[in-house]
């Protein structure tokens, strides 16, 4: 399998995006946790202010998946900013379907990602890729560690905490 | 002593990186600041802000006095696949001398007012392990530390790392 091509997600991708989200969810074990919907998507991704960018993986028909699909794989991310260094790039989901996987899809999608960071960077004065990768998840963790990263709550022991909606609701209450 | 909370506007910049700076020497690590006021008037007050910053000014006793920024918080927004936007809060700090005064809490709430404005399912941040007063000070709002709960772990590549990872430059 050879033949696959790399491109900035469009707005008739969002399906095939939900998609991907929800096996990536099911690997994780999470998958009644996606509430997000086609049209969240779109507008979030599509409108005048993207919150997020894609970029997807697309093979040619003859070597779609059994169920039919030509986007077997999707990277999702945003810019964050560091009030030390500026800009960062933020890498939120990554994910090749099984069937496609050991091809090398994943490491060109992060080449293509370290480039977009770059483009940033020329324009600026620093670049970093951030990212969250559960501690259970040890190939993951070699697969970034391989290609450089350093696990910054190891290091500068960093945790990360969220204050879900019902929390926010209390604090807005006089 | 009375203050107010606003969003900051570019007269602001020189404060806010006052401010960040005396928040990273709070944590040790003062020269690692690189950004530079125009960085963040650019970065900050563009066609597209990659940040917005909350700042609280106090209120001058009389006339002769200038208003003082006294404390600030930094965020933006960042994208959930599972529940779409959060408010991602960056940074927050309250000059020592103002603390205890209920400050603090006014930003969250009125960060928490934002959030459900801009129709966010959370907010999230992080924080140094051994920060305990503000590991508390979250907690207490109903926070939750996910690198516990869930195993998240913060990963980082540098500049090198993604240099070595994109095409080579052409001869």
């Amino acid at each position: 399998m050879a033949n696959y091509i790399l491109r900035k997600a469009e707005p008739k991708d969002v399906t095939d995006i939900l998609r991907l989200i929800k096996e990536l969810a099911k690997f994780e074990e999470m998958e009644e946790q996606v509430k997000l919907t086609e049209k969240d998507l779109l507008d979030d991704g599509f409108g005048d202010h993207p919150f997020y960018h894609c970029l997807v993986a697309e093979v040619p028909q003859e070597q779609q998946s059994p169920e039919g699909y030509n986007v077997i794989a999707f990277a999702m991310y945003y810019f964050t900013y560091d009030p030390w260094i500026g800009k960062l790039l933020y890498l939120e989901d990554f994910y090749v379907m099984e069937d496609y996987r050991g091809y090398g899809i994943g490491s060109k999608i992060l080449k293509l990602l370290s480039e977009v960071n770059l483009n940033i960077a020329v324009k600026t004065r620093s670049s970093s890729m951030h990212f969250i990768v559960a501690e259970n998840n040890t190939k993951s963790i070699e697969f970034y560690k391989r290609r450089g990263a350093a696990d910054l709550s190891s290091e500068e022991g960093w945790r990360l905490f969220a204050i879900d909606k019902e929390d926010l609701m209390k604090m807005t209450a006089k | 002593m009375e203050y107010k909370l606003r969003k900051a506007e570019p007269r602001d910049v020189p404060d806010i990186l006052r401010l960040v700076k005396e928040l990273a020497k709070y944590e040790d690590m003062e020269n690692q600041v690189r950004l530079t006021e125009q960085d963040l008037l650019e970065d900050g007050f563009g066609d597209t802000p990659f940040y917005h910053c909350v700042i609280a000014e106090l209120k001058p006793q009389d006339a002769s006095e200038d208003v003082k920024v006294m404390g600030f918080a930094m965020y933006y927004f960042t994208y959930d696949p599972w529940v779409g936007k959060q408010l991602y809060l960056e940074d927050f700090y309250i000059t020592q001398e103002y603390r205890g005064l209920g400050i603090g809490s006014h930003i969250m709430r009125h960060l928490s007012d934002l959030a459900m404005k801009t129709r966010c399912s959370g907010m999230m941040f992080v924080v140094a392990e051994n920060n305990e007063s503000s590991i508390q000070f979250y907690k207490r709002r109903g926070a939750e530390d996910l690198s516990q709960e869930e195993g998240w772990r913060l990963y980082r590549f540098d500049k090198d790392s993604l240099v070595k990872m994109a095409t080579p430059p052409e001869e």
